[in-house]
């Protein structure tokens, strides 16, 4: 029964475009410019999972990865004029690798230093971002991204133009992340995740490295955070510091934390509530952001493990 | 000789601003060593503080000491709702809870304060901001002094009250050691309150001492906050002395930095500095000692 | 050259010398108690010797390899295995999966094969699987396969505490009160498996306060005081030392 749901709901959301072409006309660029939205940040917010729900650590410096992601991608799509599937492996890898490389030491701080340092870490590539003028171009923006094509130089090619040629390129990509997240948190690699964050000490007894884990998962989200900014640039042929500030963090953290922190239904729930609801309620940015500040005050405060915990209390 | 006065001048602006720095950091320190408290919000303390003082100074006209006093009273009153409702809830759980939701109390306030009283910077000219010492060629405004002095005095007093008071000796005694503080007889609750009391008075008190100096704008919180982290956490988690001292180091450098340097990024200087401590030493500065 | 050396350990915390100077020698295959008065080192020794606070001065030598102040989970993989003096598991999950855990280190695979599951992979997975439920049917705990560790009672959970370090089938056991805090029939239990484990050729060091157990299945006694051994020898011997009983009851 459970298969035939699934598959159901799978139909719809594939064919998502004509249904919205269908029932609402008049409104077909707006809705589906919100469902491309909601795909990709729903792939943002299972990466950002990955860290904070299953290996246990409260990163905050997703913006970060995510922004060093789409600038890349902008660049090198804009600056080297190179094919977007380039653009998109060259933002994942310079995403993780500066994961990686920042990593290392804040890894070794405890859970409070560690979390105030990624903090600093997001504050830092904002920064960055709003004042290396020559690279970035500050608030002015980097501008006139091409529209994605798909293909090998040289080989057939496939130009992303209409707007379910994108939402179909988002949903694309949220498969595959939905696929690398359940590969990563099942079985053997899932429950040394799952051991490291519930239990770090009897971890190490059991051989195993919480440093390498943390690090690896870390590193993991950051990649797929970078390939998300990369989709991101290219969309909206646009990018600009304003992307990367806190106010992601804590959308991040409204979607996992009221979603259910480290359940895959859960997060997916809580990216589409949060990111379509606020578009569909037609809140001003501040407003959002009031409501959402407030929601995770009384969420996390009542029940940390967010809505999903409480779903299933309630099923008892 | 100019060059001489430029870098006094410098210094003793990262001074003033080490001050403001410590201020908010040592408020924040104590939380963290008293009360085991994240609490993100710290910096809206400042924030709301500062526009307290400017509607009581510029909006309500009131002379310059009413308005300072003002602006502490009404953040202590804020505090104490404040603890009542939020912090009174979080103060068991986990520092995870507690960060996201101090976190998320910041970004309420933050954008509250954008909704009422708008994005437009405000000015509180005050006549000490405006009047300027000169000595020997630099010139350095009065109020900075001010806060200099104040500083000062407030931590001077912040010391005697910790070491000599009872209440002061129930606050190290829980930074050292919670759950014997309770089983002796130390009223836990009234001593987490009045540190709350002081981390956010002096919060507030750091505000109206700065705020004839600065812009004030809803957001100057959030930066704020993350500064006085980076100093807790570059002088030993916990650790008031250790979070002042950073605070004076970020203050110069921010200072000297933003003025030789470049001044676009000197707010990451802050974190540049906590990393770099870190990365010498993980413990912190001072590292990880036992007490406040 | 003996199983587990330490030679000279120190740790010191503020205020107190936990372990001053102790030397301390593990034969393959002995079964050797360490016992001692409350704030005698016993525990702090074992957290040295497996990795989780680090000492200040002395070494410590397994199979003639120095692993002083190595991480835990490098101590581990070398063949130690320890349960805790607050028993630990994994709350969240199932007991099956805590014991899964433990053999994650003998079956490194490549990130690649482990997200497409190798029929290698699938095979090892089942073998796993299979030792992990003899474990479980050993301690009793068959029927809470699938239960959430969190949901055993205390004796349940030291049970499979100790299960889970059995696992990656260990050279040498430290185990801290197995017999704390357990019904009388659960302490002669563990007194059966830690025996069993002696039979089979596992070299296991125990701290125990429980004097009926430390003296009816100890080869040898180690007696710690204030940081400091003050007397080793068969349990018997130990029962008769002066210097012993003054530490116990002369205060």
């Amino acid at each position: 029964m459970r298969r035939a749901a699934i598959g159901a709901l799978a139909a719809v959301v594939v064919s998502a475009p004509w249904l919205v072409a269908a029932l609402v006309p008049r409104q077909q660029r707006y809705v589906l410019h919100v469902l491309i939205f909601t795909a990709l940040f729903a792939a943002l917010a299972l990466s950002y999972d990955l860290v904070v729900g299953h290996v246990g650590s409260l990163s905050l410096a997703h913006p970060a990865f995510f922004g060093v992601g789409a600038y890349t991608a902008a660049l090198l799509a804009t600056r080297a004029g190179w094919p977007f599937l380039g653009a998109l492996i060259g933002a994942a890898l310079a995403a993780g690798v500066v994961a990686a490389l920042v990593g290392v030491p804040l890894f070794r701080l405890t859970e409070h230093a560690f979390a105030v340092g990624t903090l600093g870490l997001a504050l830092v590539a904002s920064v960055v971002a709003n004042n290396w003028v020559e690279v970035t171009r500050g608030p002015l923006c980097i501008t006139e991204i091409p529209k994605p094509v798909l293909g090998v130089p040289g080989g057939p090619a496939l130009a992303i133009t209409t707007l379910p040629g994108h939402y179909w390129l988002a949903l694309g990509a949220l498969a595959a992340v939905v696929l690398l997240y359940r590969g990563l948190t099942t079985f053997r690699l899932g429950r040394a995740f799952h051991a490291v964050r519930d239990n770090e000490p009897l971890a190490g007894a059991a051989g195993i490295d919480p440093l390498k884990y943390r690090l690896l998962a870390f590193t993991i989200a950051a990649t797929v955070a970078g390939g998300v900014g990369a989709l991101y640039v290219h969309y909206l042929s646009v990018m600009c510091p304003e992307e990367m500030t806190v106010a992601l963090t804590v959308n991040l953290l409204v979607i996992v934390f009221l979603g259910g922190v480290g359940s895959l239904r859960g997060v997916l729930v809580g990216a589409v509530l949060f990111t379509a609801l606020p578009e569909v309620l037609r809140l001003a940015p501040t407003w959002r952001l009031v409501i959402y500040g407030t929601l995770l005050l009384l969420v996390v405060v009542r029940s940390p493990e967010g809505l999903e915990s409480l779903l299933r209390r309630a099923a008892r | 000789m100019t060059l001489i006065s430029d870098l006094l001048e410098q210094l003793l602006h990262g001074l003033t601003l080490g001050a403001m720095y410590a201020m908010v950091a040592a408020g924040l320190a104590l939380m963290l060593g008293v009360a085991r408290l994240i609490n993100f919000a710290h910096g809206e303390f400042f924030m709301l503080g500062a526009y307290a003082f400017w509607l009581g100074y510029s909006e309500l006209g009131l002379p310059y000491p009413i308005a300072a006093l003002l602006a502490p009273a009404v953040m202590v009153i804020f505090g104490i709702v404040y603890q009542h409702t939020v912090i009174r809830a979080i103060l068991p759980r986990s520092w995870h809870v507690q960060l996201i939701a101090t976190l998320a109390t910041s970004i309420v306030l933050t954008n509250l304060a954008i909704i009422v009283l708008g994005t437009q910077p405000k000015e509180v000219p005050t006549t000490l901001s405006a009047r300027i010492l000169e000595v020997g060629g630099f010139r350095i405004a009065w109020q900075r002094l001010l806060v200099l002095v104040a500083a000062l005095v407030i931590f001077w007093g912040l010391d005697r009250f910790v070491a000599r008071t009872r209440t002061g000796r129930a606050m190290r005694a829980m930074s050292q050691n919670r759950e014997a503080c309770a089983v002796v007889g130390v009223d836990v609750q009234r001593v987490t309150l009045v540190t709350f009391a002081l981390s956010a008075g002096l919060a507030a008190v750091a505000a109206t001492l700065v705020s004839p100096l600065f812009n004030i704008f809803p957001d100057m919180g959030t930066v704020l906050t993350l500064k006085a982290f980076a100093a807790v956490v570059a002088g030993g988690f916990g650790y008031v002395n250790g979070a002042i001292a950073a605070s004076f180091l970020i203050g110069i450098t921010e200072a000297l930095a933003g003025s030789y340097i470049s001044y676009a990024y000197k707010d990451a200087i802050a974190f540049v500095i906590m990393i770099a401590v870190l990365l010498w030493r993980p413990q912190g500065l001072f590292g990880r000692r036992i007490g406040i | 050259m003996a199983l587990l050396e330490v030679h000279g350990l120190v740790k010191h915390f503020i205020g107190v010398t936990a372990v001053d100077g102790v030397d301390l020698a593990v034969e393959r295959g002995e079964l050797v108690s360490l016992i001692g008065p409350n704030g005698s080192g016993k525990t702090t020794l074992f957290n040295c010797v497996t990795g989780y606070l680090a000492a200040d001065a002395g070494r410590v030598l397994f199979r003639g390899r120095d692993v002083t102040n190595a991480a835990p989970h490098r101590v581990a993989r070398l063949g130690v295995a320890r349960t805790f003096q607050q028993v630990s598991v994994f709350p969240r999950l199932s007991a099956l999966e805590n014991l899964l855990v433990f053999l994650q280190q003998h079956q490194e695979e490549r990130l690649l094969s482990r997200l497409l599951r190798t029929r290698r992979l699938r095979r090892l997975e089942a073998e796993a699987v299979e030792r992990a439920h003899r474990l479980l049917e050993l301690v009793g705990l068959s029927g809470k396969a699938d239960a959430g560790a969190g949901t055993l009672s205390y004796g349940q959970r030291k049970l499979l505490a100790f299960a889970a370090a059995l696992m990656p089938d260990p050279e040498l056991l430290l185990l801290d009160e197995p017999a704390a805090a357990v019904n009388p029939t659960m302490i002669n239990q563990m007194k059966e498996h830690i025996l069993r484990l002696h039979g089979q050729g596992k070299t296991v060091v125990l701290v125990e306060h429980n004097m009926d157990v430390v003296m009816d299945i100890s080869q040898r006694v180690v007696v710690l005081d204030h940081g400091q051994k003050i007397a080793e020898g068969s349990p018997q011997t130990i029962r008769r030392d002066a210097r012993v009983i003054e530490a116990y009851f002369g205060r």
